[in-house]
């Protein structure tokens, strides 16, 4: 993997200059065409491994290369490959959409034919066509992301950087985007590294993640082996006040894969196959005076590995 | 330059220029005061205080005046557009870009220069109406250029350093104490030998100094354009290429220095 890698990132170190560390030695491949999503709690070193990246943090430690071209030795190199959205909103406010992608166009030096073609079909892709020439102050928080995002992808970068796409919209529009970024990566083929905190979108969309914790990869693979590791199922019980008595019974029974997490008056316990004799079991549980309200069985998601991988510190989104 | 170091320029002092247009009404603003001083109070203080050298025509004298005035505080206007790039704005996108980023606050200076001397043809204009007596040639035009626009480059490149290290919300205060107070110390109204010594040797350490005199030796054909005030030499071309080269040394070392700055905040 590591030698079709178009971003190859080896022990990468990262201490600001306040004394954080804000990456402790990670190390990661993703392959061309891949959706590749890192996840993780606020603090836990995404958006530095994004900054360095792109180019806009300087590594301790390590190395970090994105097509090829190493991102200390040459950074020109590795922006002209790449397309990035941030997380907040970065879009010249006293210009249309039409000017925004233009400029972009201009400064990635694209031919001016190649250019207005490109940016004809991707405001028309994205459904903006019709307000292409209207002030981007006046767009919704969704139109705004669209519109970053046909930026990003307009001088056919050959790996998309998406800084938490979806932070901050509704979720039908979220819903809305994801789609369009599944579509996007059909047609367009393009390497696409994501961050978010909508655990249960990046579980459809990612053919791998990597979950940061502490500046430190906690796990890395695809979502549904993550899932499977920690155990397709997961006993949920909640309980009518302390949780600790139920967590203890439940972690007794010997059928869990893993430690039971508590969050509040909820335990989750991952398992890796239903045991036959589970509803007796459940039954038994709430019988025997823990103060049981509810028990749930479901299918393990990838918001469980990320919570069991970072419990440690309870540093969640 | 190279032409490696030159990309982006283009598109970066298009985007520039063209905010400056859609934000008329901010230039409007800036040049309104050096208006009304070359409409109404300079000739009204020729009138009054009459002149304080027989071959001085002081209307004139206090409209090259108002360019020091209206050039620096366009300059550190300017910065205010800075801070909304970068908290609210595009910068992260233009850090994204495959251009050198000192390009980014270069670009940005030559087309608040563009700004500065088209408000200066205006101000200039209308002063020539009201009566000013503009003694040029293409020499002094191009003297008078480059005394300006070396000043406002100057004044830009602390405007582009102040956006960095200071508090958004503390450089409003700090446009007209650096913008304008200066101009006060700089042989704008009066010369600098009238000037309380300290005060006077303060003056000529400041740019504006430099700059008055070589506009006002441009464009008032070396009358009391100020050159003997700083260097009291007697050849008028040796002192205005003397302070011509203080100008560059300001104008190199405040964007050189503005550029390290950017470069060295843009990327942590």
């Amino acid at each position: 993997m590591r030698e079709r890698a178009v971003v190859a990132v080896d022990d990468l170190q990262k201490v600001y200059a306040n004394g954080v560390e804000a990456l402790a030695g990670i190390t990661f491949h993703v392959e061309p065409g891949e959706v590749f999503g890192l996840l993780g709690p606020n603090g836990a070193g995404k958006s530095t491994t994004i900054g360095v990246l792109t180019t806009t943090v300087t590594p301790t430690a390590g190395s970090a290369r994105v097509c090829g071209h190493d991102v200390a030795d040459d950074p020109i190199g590795v922006r002209r490959s790449i397309g990035v959205t941030f997380q907040q909103s970065v879009l010249d406010q006293d210009f249309s959409g039409f000017e925004n992608l233009r400029l972009h166009a201009r400064l990635w030096r694209m031919p001016p034919a190649e250019a207005s073609a490109r940016i004809a079909y991707l405001l028309d892709r994205m459904g903006l066509a019709a307000r292409a020439n209207d002030g981007v102050r006046t767009y919704s928080g969704g139109m705004r992301r669209r519109l970053e995002i046909a930026r990003a992808l307009l001088a056919a970068p050959q790996v998309l950087f998406l800084d938490e796409p979806t932070l901050g919209l509704d979720p039908a529009v979220r819903r809305e985007l994801w789609s369009l970024i599944a579509s996007l990566r059909r047609e367009e083929g393009v390497t696409t590294l994501l961050t978010t905190h909508y655990l249960e979108e990046a579980e459809g969309v990612c053919d791998r993640v990597a979950v940061i914790h502490e500046g430190r990869i906690a796990a890395i693979g695809p979502p549904g082996v993550l899932i499977e590791e920690l155990g397709g199922v997961t006993i949920e019980v909640r309980a009518i006040r302390d949780a600790g008595p139920a967590a203890d019974a439940l972690r007794d029974l010997g059928i869990a894969s893993r430690p039971p997490l508590v969050a509040g008056e909820t335990v989750a316990l991952p398992m890796g196959e239903s045991p036959p004799d589970l509803a007796r079991m459940l039954a038994d549980l709430q019988a025997d005076g823990l103060g049981v309200a509810a028990t749930t069985v479901r299918a393990t998601t990838l918001s469980d590995v990320y919570l069991h991988l970072t419990a440690a510190t309870g540093a969640h989104a | 330059m190279t032409a490696l170091a030159l990309n982006g320029f283009g598109p970066l002092y298009a985007r520039r220029l063209a905010i400056a247009v859609r934000t008329a009404s901010g230039m409007i603003g800036q040049i309104t005061t050096p208006i009304l001083w070359v409409l109404v109070v300079a000739p009204a203080l020729n009138t009054a205080l009459g002149n304080f050298r027989p071959d001085v025509d002081y209307f004139t004298y206090v409209a090259v005046a108002q360019v020091a005035f209206l050039l620096p505080f366009t300059a550190m206007f300017a910065g205010l557009q800075v801070i909304l790039d970068a908290n609210m704005g595009i910068l992260p996108e233009l850090l994204a870009a495959p251009i050198r980023r000192a390009t980014i606050p270069i670009a940005n200076a030559f087309a608040v220069l563009t700004v500065g001397l088209a408000q200066v043809a205006l101000l200039l204009g209308l002063a020539a109406i009201r009566g000013a007596h503009f003694h040029t040639s293409v020499a002094g035009a191009l003297w008078f250029i480059a005394g300006a626009s070396l000043l406002l480059l100057t004044v830009y490149g602390v405007a582009e350093i102040l956006t960095v290290v200071v508090r958004p919300e503390l450089y409003g205060p700090l446009i007209p104490a650096i913008g304008v107070t200066p101009w006060f110390l700089s042989g704008s109204l009066f010369p600098l030998t009238v000037l309380p010594a300290g005060i006077e040797q303060l003056g000529l350490l400041l740019p504006w100094t430099h700059a008055l005199a070589l506009m006002r030796y441009g464009l008032m054909h070396g009358s009391p354009s100020g050159l003997h005030d700083l260097w009291h030499l007697g050849s008028p071309e040796l002192m205005a290429v003397l302070s011509l080269l203080v100008l560059v040394g300001f104008a190199v070392a405040s964007l050189g220095l503005a550029t390290r700055v950017f470069n060295r905040t843009t990327t942590l």
